[in-house]
């Protein structure tokens, strides 16, 4: 549907990318999550010890604080931190990213339905957003993935918390997706595409989703963050996947003996809040560019 | 009036599809095994024969799915939680970790409101001043921050390091903590609550400073400034009262969240509330006890958000009328 005149002016992603590129935080927050997508890449092709294994017992290296040879220092089972704290990455990012793809796919589709349409499908859509927002979303987390992996699903490993997390997860892109879609439906331009003849469902997908990107990136870029959070919870409380490294269980290993080997606790601790963070900034910083009206 | 009573009526009715949809996940989870006997089978390492039998009787598990379900609504509109697999009633082991619970998060959260609001109508009046960057930077970091892990770490230094508080329980078994019981109290509340109060602290004080930012580009805010009234009074008396109804839901809804975010920094602190229960429970497949607190909690929840609802009717009365 875009004009192609070979000469333009900047179109509105060049000027997003001109405000981005302005804020600094913004950018230490995409410094930071460049830096952890790239460990999580090649992080478990170069550490010197395999996911989940007790190889520097035999070294004779168990329970040893950081050094040259264990920056991280290693578990009392002889699990090097290090390697392990890398290796996590690698899965934590899995578990925000598909997440978060998940949710904003079934998010976007719900609100704007829920938002275009009127009747009873879009109200009881609206009240199951709502109900998503009231009940205690992380109880049931935990619930589901006790049940559903000690009978259901042997061996799914990191993807069955994936699919919780997603169930549960997506109300809030749809809410803003439902506010958008409302605000969006009566403006000049779906008139016209309307009066054009463009169908329902031509005028949903392709006139008003494109005009809530800019919203549904922002609050994408938070949700990784908030998954990731909710993962390192999960396995904290050991209801995650036993056999597969990630940050929350290596702090589920490391609790009980914080008061001897308190690296355990600490390093993995601290990539969360970094990793985090970085996908925090970076949404704040993606949330000024995208809305000048926010800028002063 | 009558709008006020009309929308009293239509947050009520609300309540009973959200309390309806938890009590079918809930009770869809416990059943998601088939039988649930299976998931007791799983959760008790030798069931006693008698046991088992005692317990189908109990929860009718010979009836159709739907049928349960019924039974076990029914109970549960009477109060009747039915019995964990310990043998106890829930319902009344759950009485003592609510108020435990409750105690906790109601601390931190009025004292996050005390310190949040002024310090981010602070920072919103100094915008980036270092003060100002100080404070978005000490929020940020505390919601980018896994609540427990903070627990563990002032654990680390204020337990383990330096002996000054204790780190586990509400109360302490032996002797109690500067050797009086109501300090001895005040002990065990510190860590958690510092915990609770930072991370809610950090998303209000971080909204507080947004809205303000907003309201004060008003032009009826120019309006006021320029009748000549204090800049006191155009602060709190103009701007924060516009700025500060969406953090009234945000509050409530966090309220929610802390109350779910409660199992890991209980089990950090083994503070004795609904949310290490839980999470016991649900490491030992106690389906009933889960059932229960999963109740208990939405309850709580649902009972906020009305609380939420009505003093922001009262903040904004626009919302009555749509």
């Amino acid at each position: 549907m875009s004009p192609s005149s070979p000469k333009r002016g900047a179109g509105q992603w060049a000027v997003a990318w001109r405000r981005f590129r302005r804020n600094k935080s913004g950018l230490a927050g995409s410094a930071i999550v460049i830096f952890f997508v790239v460990v999580a890449l090649v992080g478990p092709f170069v550490v010197a010890y395999p996911a989940r294994s007790y190889l520097s017992l035999y070294e004779g290296d168990a329970g040893t604080p950081p050094s040259f040879k264990h920056p991280f220092g290693v578990e009392d089972s002889g699990i090097d931190v290090f390697s392990e704290t890398v290796q996590s990455a690698h899965n934590d990012l899995y578990v925000g990213l598909a997440a978060t793809l998940i949710t904003t796919l079934i998010g976007v589709a719900v609100g704007a339905l829920a938002g275009y349409f009127k009747g009873v499908v879009s109200d009881v859509l609206l009240g199951v957003i709502q109900m998503f927002f009231v009940i205690p979303v992380l109880l049931l987390i935990l619930l589901f993935a006790r049940v559903f992996s000690v009978l259901v699903f042997h061996g799914l490993g990191l993807t069955l918390i994936v699919l919780i997390l997603a169930f549960f997860g997506w109300s809030g892109i749809a809410f803003i997706v439902r506010g958008e879609t409302f605000r969006l439906k009566e403006m000049e331009f779906v008139q016209a595409a309307r009066s054009l003849g463009a169908g329902s469902y031509r005028i949903l997908f392709r006139h008003i989703v494109p005009n809530i990107l800019s919203p549904v990136i922002v609050i994408a870029t938070l949700n990784i963050a908030g998954f990731i959070l909710t993962e390192v919870v999960v396995s904290f409380l050991g209801f995650g996947d036993p056999n597969t490294s990630t940050w929350g269980l290596l702090l589920n290993e490391g609790f009980p003996y914080v008061r001897t080997d308190w690296w355990v606790s600490i390093f993995p601790g601290l990539a969360v809040v970094f990793c985090v963070l970085g996908f925090n900034l970076m949404g704040d910083g993606l949330s000024d560019a995208l809305n000048p009206r926010l800028r002063e | 009036m009558a709008s006020l009573i009309r929308y009293i009526i239509r947050r009520l009715l609300f309540m009973i599809p959200v309390f309806l949809g938890v009590a079918i996940l809930t009770f869809a989870v416990g059943n998601a095994a088939g039988n649930p006997i299976n998931l007791i089978r799983a959760g008790l390492k030798n069931p006693n024969p008698a046991v088992l039998k005692a317990l189908t009787d109990y929860y009718h598990l010979d009836q159709p799915v739907w049928k349960r379900f019924l039974y076990w609504l029914w109970d549960l509109i009477h109060g009747n939680l039915g019995v964990s697999l310990s043998g106890r009633p829930v319902i009344s082991q759950i009485w003592p970790w609510t108020f435990t619970t409750l105690e906790l998060q109601i601390l931190s959260l009025i004292l996050s409101i005390v310190i949040g609001i002024p310090v981010g109508v602070y920072s919103s009046k100094h915008q980036y001043s270092k003060a100002d960057y100080a404070i978005t930077g000490a929020a940020i970091f505390g919601y980018s921050m896994p609540t427990f892990w903070l627990g563990i770490m002032l654990i680390v230094i204020f337990s383990l390091d330096l002996g000054w508080l204790p780190s586990n329980g509400a109360v302490s078994v032996s002797y109690p903590w500067w050797g009086d019981n109501t300090l001895d109290w005040l002990a065990h509340l510190i860590l958690p609550t510092a915990v609770l109060t930072y991370v809610s602290l950090a998303t209000i004080v971080r909204l507080v400073r947004a809205n303000m930012l907003e309201v004060m580009r008003q032009d009826y805010i120019l309006a006021a400034r320029a009748s000549g009234l204090s800049e006191r009074t155009v602060t709190y008396r103009y701007a924060l009262r516009n700025a500060i109804s969406p953090i009234v839901t945000i509050i409530g809804l966090g309220f929610g969240a802390a109350m779910a975010g409660a199992p890991a920094l209980e089990t950090t602190f083994s503070w004795p509330g609904l949310g290490y229960a839980f999470t016991q429970a649900a490491l030992t497949l106690d389906i009933p006890l889960v059932e229960g607190i999963t109740i208990v909690i939405t309850v709580m929840v649902l009972i906020a958000n009305l609380i939420t609802d009505f003093v922001y009717a009262f903040i904004d009365p626009r919302v009555i009328v749509q």
